[in-house]
This record gives structure tokens, sequence and C-alpha cells, in this order.
């Protein structure tokens, strides 16, 4: 097995990685901002302040994508880069393509957020871009699936280290979701509307058939690459079982894609439909448990770990919520539980125990652990690591259990009748019931905005102090030099 | 081409789809699991992420090969 | 049979791999939605739904732009409550036409499917307006600039356009227009013609008089003429309770 003395900037393009990975921190500021702005604007209407441009409708979206494309994207984008050259030790094929992937990417995100602030959307969740922002990002993901393969084509490693099979399986999903949920008829070739190619029934099935997958591929399987490599590193050990996540890799890719109907059970999709996304749905809870316990256990015999290092903390708690929104997704497929949870708040809390406790906390272990190492120099400070994974934490749990107890009351409310077989409640008194729970949620917000705030300065700061460290050792090597 | 048509009825695919899709789970399974050499020889990956440590890696515990 | 298979040929062969990558992700898709295009039951025949007027198109792209569908569906699910709060259960049928699809996934306003002639044009002019000066405990926000911002209608043929390509029957020729004729009646064929769109478009929006105000048309016209529309084309009075069961 080829083994290499790592060598830094002159063996890997680490320019690209650290962008992304600027960015991505840059993103999830903006992205959760909105957040609890939008979650605001429900406890608080006035907020809306009576304009087009930041009315909860039109400003939801720039949300979702900020964070899912924006941050979740970029941290993928950069720790992609980073584990394919480190594990196949080698360089990205091309800098250009590379710097491309990164101009196009900031410059879809920027267009869509402005786009839907305008009034333009395609009013399908979380694929809302309209067909030339679409177009655009397809040409650019074709440039990031080339660079990713033939780097892979050129490692100095023989066997491709799991991890990248992940995130080949996120970008060949993502493609393939985004191409056929965006295709479209424009009114004209000058103009920024158009209209669905299908209708009805058979768009609400792609749209979800995306709609899931996009959380099964964009915001799973690529995390779970991110875990495969990132864990293993910070713990200093080996993945606990490698054959585990061959069965892993198969059996996520291939079930995952069947569950997307479970978004429409009651409606007027066929019933065999949903249903069969139901048992899918089931199914997929051994895989989900078999990357967590794979992910936990990495740490077994080094448990003193998470005592010690406030970065592990954070990949742990990463893999508990993972485990938990794992467990609560395939119990609300079951069309029973459905009936009530869906179209209330539940399912706002099950996106984000997953989001915020998954995704986002992955995602920070992983940069913790990253951006150190591409500026070579340590965490400028642990204390600040420290305090945020309690606001993080603490900002998930408040999250959390607001939405469960308003999704619960509104589902529970909706279907009560009073002793003469009559709705006991109106619609608004529902509404009412929400408030306080709204007002919860938006403060669950504030405490997780805060924690990436000073992860930010953190990280900022951390960049400089690397700086500072470089250049102080460049001066003594020049001094060094003019004295011999 | 009368054959055919059995594959349309979802009483037929059903089954069938869950016996080819069953078999090539185990298949998987028996596979990864089922000899010792191939055991041994599929955990020597797990060091890969090693392999490239950067000099004075805080969490360099793990001996380089 | 060849016994000497290697998961590593695959670990170590990224061609093969992405090959084999793609068709484990594309099995579960290709088995739930292709049958959705070929079966039949999918949609059942019904009558009364018919494409939108060229006004209630213009409001469902309002519709749209506001990001209604964040808060509202349009879907309403088969259960006693919903039937009492809401009316008799969403059909396939009824968003055939729909480009997009506007079902919703969350209810922080209550399901619109039905909404139409449950509220005067006026009650939704205001409501639009000022949520809260109707339902005081309402958390929507208000929508002002629908009544101050006139309807852009100089692109509606080309909308129509567009729509006809991706499968809703407008017509553009006489021959698509007597089809439209024989299928929906004479009254709906000719708000379906394209070419007299426009002038369809001015005639329904005044003579419908929406938002209340005679000068003009704004975009409140279009989104309360598409509002009132909503749920009433299918006369549920002819059908008996059971009469869609097998289509579930």
């Amino acid at each position: 097995m080829a083994v290499t003395t790592y060598s830094g900037a002159e063996q890997y393009n680490f320019d690209i990685v650290k962008k992304f990975a600027v960015m991505s921190l840059v993103w999830a500021v903006i992205g959760m901002f909105v957040g609890v702005y939008i979650a605001s604007e429900l406890a608080w209407p006035f907020l809306n302040f009576d304009s087009p441009y930041f009315s909860f409708g039109r400003f939801r979206p720039v949300h979702t994508t900020s964070v899912i494309f924006g941050f979740g994207g970029s941290a993928l984008f950069a720790t992609s880069y980073y584990v394919v050259q480190r594990t196949c030790q080698t360089r990205l094929i091309s800098d250009g393509m590379a710097s491309f992937t990164f101009w196009g990417w900031m410059a879809i995100i920027v267009l869509a957020d402005i786009s839907y602030v305008l009034g333009y959307t395609q009013a399908r969740e979380y694929a809302e871009m309209e067909w030339p922002i679409d177009i655009l990002i397809e040409v650019v993901w074709v440039t990031y699936l080339i660079l990713f393969v033939g780097t892979i084509m050129r490692r100095k490693q023989p066997h491709i280290y799991v991890a990248n099979w992940f995130y080949l399986a996120f970008i060949l999903a993502t493609a393939l979701l985004h191409t056929f949920n965006n295709l479209a008829m424009p009114i004209d070739l000058f103009s920024m509307k158009s209209y669905s190619l299908f209708a009805g029934t058979q768009d609400a099935m792609t749209q979800w058939w995306y709609g899931h997958n996009a959380v099964g591929f964009f915001l799973t399987a690529a995390f779970l690459g991110m875990m495969y490599y990132f864990v293993p590193k910070q713990a200093g050990r080996p993945i606990y079982s490698y054959r585990l996540s061959i069965v892993h890799f198969w059996a996520l890719s291939f079930m995952y894609m069947w569950v997307g109907a479970h978004h429409l059970h009651w409606t007027a999709l066929p019933d065999w439909t949903s249903g069969l996304a139901a048992a899918f749905s089931i199914l997929l809870l051994m895989p989900s448990w078999g990357g967590m316990i794979n992910g936990i256990m990495t740490l077994s015999g080094a448990w003193d770990k998470l005592r010690t290092d406030p970065v592990m903390r954070f990949m742990i708690v990463a893999l508990s919520f993972y485990g938990m929104s794992t467990f609560e997704g395939p119990m609300m497929s079951l069309k029973e539980v459905n009936a009530l949870s869906h179209y209330t708040d539940w399912t706002v809390g099950h996106v984000h125990s997953g989001a915020l406790g998954w995704v986002a906390m992955i995602s920070f272990g992983s940069l913790y652990h990253m951006m150190p190492k591409l500026w070579d120099t340590k965490i400028y400070s642990n204390r600040l690591v420290e305090a945020h994974f309690w606001l993080a934490t603490i900002g998930i749990v408040l999250y959390i259990v607001a939405m469960w107890i308003s999704g619960i009351t509104q589902g529970l409310m909706w279907r009560s009748f009073d002793e003469f077989g009559n709705l006991q409640y109106s619609f608004v008194e529902s509404v009412v019931a929400m408030m306080p729970f709204y007002a919860m949620r938006a403060i669950g917000g504030m405490f997780f905005l805060t924690g990436t705030v000073l992860m930010t300065y953190n990280m900022f700061m951390t960049i400089r102090q690397g700086k500072r460290e470089s250049a102080a050792l460049d001066a003594k090597m020049a001094a060094k030099m003019a004295h011999a | 081409m009368e054959w055919l048509m059995w594959f349309s009825r979802p009483e037929n695919t059903k089954p069938l789809a869950l016996i080819i899709f069953f078999v090539t789970f185990i298949g998987i399974v028996i596979y990864v699991y089922g000899s010792k050499k191939r055991s041994v020889k599929l955990e020597s990956y797990r060091d890969i992420p090693f392999f490239d440590d950067q000099p004075g890696d805080q969490d360099g515990t793990k001996d380089k090969q | 049979m060849n016994f000497n298979f290697k998961h590593e040929w695959i670990e170590t062969n990224i061609g093969l791999m992405s090959v084999l990558t793609m068709l484990a992700i594309s099995v579960g898709g290709l088995v739930e939605i292709a049958p959705l295009f070929f079966i039949d039951e999918t949609i059942e025949k019904v009558e009364g739904v018919r494409p939108y007027t060229p006004l209630e198109q213009r409001g469902r792209d309002i519709y749209q732009r506001e990001g209604c569908y964040t808060c509202h569906s349009q879907m309403i699910r088969p259960f006693r409550d919903e039937k009492l709060r809401y009316g008799h259960y969403s059909l396939a049928a009824e968003s055939q036409y729909d480009h997009p699809f506007q079902w919703g996934s969350k209810r922080t306003g209550p399901d619109l499917a039905r909404v139409g002639g449950k509220y005067s044009n006026e009650w939704h002019v205001q409501h639009l307006v000022a949520p809260r000066s109707m339902v005081p405990e309402s958390v929507m926000p208000n929508y002002p600039w629908l009544l101050s911002t006139p309807l852009d209608i100089s692109d509606i043929t080309n909308r129509m356009k567009a729509l006809r390509k991706v499968g809703v029957p407008y017509s553009l020729s006489q021959a698509e227009y007597d089809a439209n004729v024989t299928k929906f009646g004479e009254t709906v064929a000719s708000q379906l013609h394209i070419p007299d769109a426009q002038k369809n478009l001015v005639e329904q929006a005044n003579f419908g008089n929406y938002d209340g105000d005679r000068t003009g048309i704004s975009e409140m016209d279009a989104l309360v003429a598409y509002l009132q529309m909503l749920g009433t084309m299918v006369d549920f009075s002819k059908y008996t309770d059971d009469a869609f069961v097998e289509f579930r």
C-alpha cells in the first residue's frame, strides 16, 4: 500500500478547500440568521413589515437555500476535496475546474436568494430556483463530478476509501434528482418564469422523490462521507468496522430512493405508492443505525476523549441526533402516525433535528478538525468551541421540544370533536395555541445562531494566527538565509 | 410476448422483487462477513486515512505503517 | 458463475462503482414514478375539471410567487375532521392541470383546496391586505401591494403557450378549439383559446370586479379570482360517497 509523507500545499490543492470552508461559515451565519428571522415572523407577524421582499413566503426559500446549499453545500465541497485528495494521496486534477465550481456555486446561491426575494420561484420545496439557475447548477455539478472522479482515477492509493463512495453516491444522486425534478418549460427565452413539465399527481411524486432524496443523499450520504473520514481522524483510531461500512453503503444507496412518497400519505397519490414508500422507510432504519453504530463505536476504548475533546463531542452528538432522527422518520412514515403529524410543526421539528443535530453538528466538528490543519496551526480558543457546543445543543433541544409540543397539539386539536360530533376547535384556535412554542422555537434558533457566530469568530482568529505563524517562520528562514 | 404481461401485475412483481433484492442483500452480507481471510483484507483498508499523516499531528496516536 | 468475485474490483474501479451506484439509486424512483404515467387508475375521470382561465392562471402565478404554498396546503385528506372543516377529500383529477402542483406540506394556515365561494370577494381583499383586521389572532403577513400593483397581462399568451406545450389543452388552432368545445362545452372552450387570452382576461376581471375597484386590473383581481375558483369545479352532489374509493 502506498504510504506518502504529507507535504502540504505543494502536494494538494488546499486553496480551494480553504475558500469553501470559509464560505460555508459565512453562509451558515446568513442562512441561520434568516431562519431565526422567519421563525420570529411566525411568532410576531409585524416583522413582515408589509414588504413583499421580507414576507415569510418569499423569505423562507432564502433560509432553506442558504443553509442547505450555501452552508451544507460549501461544507461538502470543502470536505470532499480535502478527503479525496488525502485518501487518494494525489492532487485534484485541475485547479481551474476547482475554482470554477467555487465561483459557480457561490453565484448560484447569491442569484437564487436574490431571485426568491424578487418573486421568482418554481414553488417546489428545496428546488425553488428558476430555470436559468438550474442550468448553472447542472454545469457546476457536472464539473464537480468530472473533477472528483478524475482525481480518484489519478490516485496513488490502490483502494478507494469508503468516504469517497459516499461522496460519489451523493454527487451522482444529486445530478439525477436535480435533472428530473427541474424539467420545466420557460415562457420565453428572456423570462425567468417557467412551468413544470409534470402536473398534479405526477408532479407531486417527482417533487417528493427529489425532496426526500435531497435529504437522503445531499444531507445524509454526503455527510456520512464526512463522518467516515473525520471521526476516525479526530479520534486517532480507524473506523470501527470496514465491513459494516460496505453493507451500510449499498443498503443505504438502494433503499433511500424508495421512501420519498411517504411525504404524500393520504393524498391523491395512489395508496400502493405511499405504502411501498412506508415499507422502505421502516427498512431504512437498519442501514441508518448501522452507520451510526459504526461511527460511535469508533470511539470504543477511547471514551475519555468525549470529556477532553470538545470537537469529538460535536461529532458524537451529531451521530446521536442522526440515530434519533432516523428513528423518528420511519415512525412518522407510518400511515397512522402520519395522519396526525403531517401538515404540522412536528415535521418541521423532525427536519431540524436532522439538519441542526446531524448535518450542522457533524459539519462543525469536521470544520474544527480541518481548518486548523489547513492553516497549519491550532484552534485559537478551545473554550469558545466548548461554548459553541453548549449553545448549539441547548438551541436544538429548545427547537425540537417546541415543535414536538406544537405539532402534536395542532394535530390533536384539528381532529377533536365535541359531544355533538362537531369540530371542537376552529382553525385559528390552533394558531393561537402555537404562539408560545413559535416564540420558544425562535429563541432556540437564536441560541444556535449565536454558537455559529462564535465559531466563525474563533475560526477567523485561528486563520489569523496561522498566517502570523507562517509569516514569522518565513521571516526566520529569510534571516537565516541572509546570515548564511 | 404473453409472458411479459406477467411482470405487469404487482402481485407477481412484488414478491419477485423482494426475492431478488433480499438475495442480493444476503449475498453481500455473506461475501463481506463470510471468509476470515477476506475479513482481514477488508479491515486493513480502515487505515487509509492515516497514511498521509501530517508531521506533528497532535492526534497521531496511530503508528505509521 | 464466477466465484472469484471480489468487492475490491468495485473498490478499485471508479467506473464500475459509479455504474453500480447509479443502478442502486435508480430502481426506487423508476418503480414508483414510472407507473404513475402509464396506469389509467392514477387519475379519476370526473366531470367539470377544466384548465384555468387566463385571469385565474395569472392569479395562480401570484399565489406561487408569494410562496403561499409554504403555509397553505391544497390537499384535503379522507378524514372525518377534514371533511367537516374543508369538504370532500381532494381528487387527483382536480390538480391534473396544475403545473406545478401546489399540494403543500404544512398548514400554518388552513387548507385552501376548497376555499372557493366560502367567503365574499370583499372578505378576501380585506383579509389579504390586513389579515388581522378580519381574524385578530392570524399570523399571516399583510399583502397590501397586491391591490396597488397593476397586473402584468402583456405575456399572458406566452404563458398559455408554455402551458400548452407541457400538456394543458389551451387551443391555438380552430381544430383544437373545436376539440375543447366537445370536451368542456363552448363557454369554457372560449376561455381556453390562446388568441383571445388577453380579451378574455380583461373581460373576466371587469365583469367579476374581484378587488372592488373598477379602475384597472390589479394583481388582487387575479389572486381573488383564483382563490374563488379553488375546489369548485367538481359537483360532488352528483357522485355517491364511495365513487372514488377505487382510485385510492
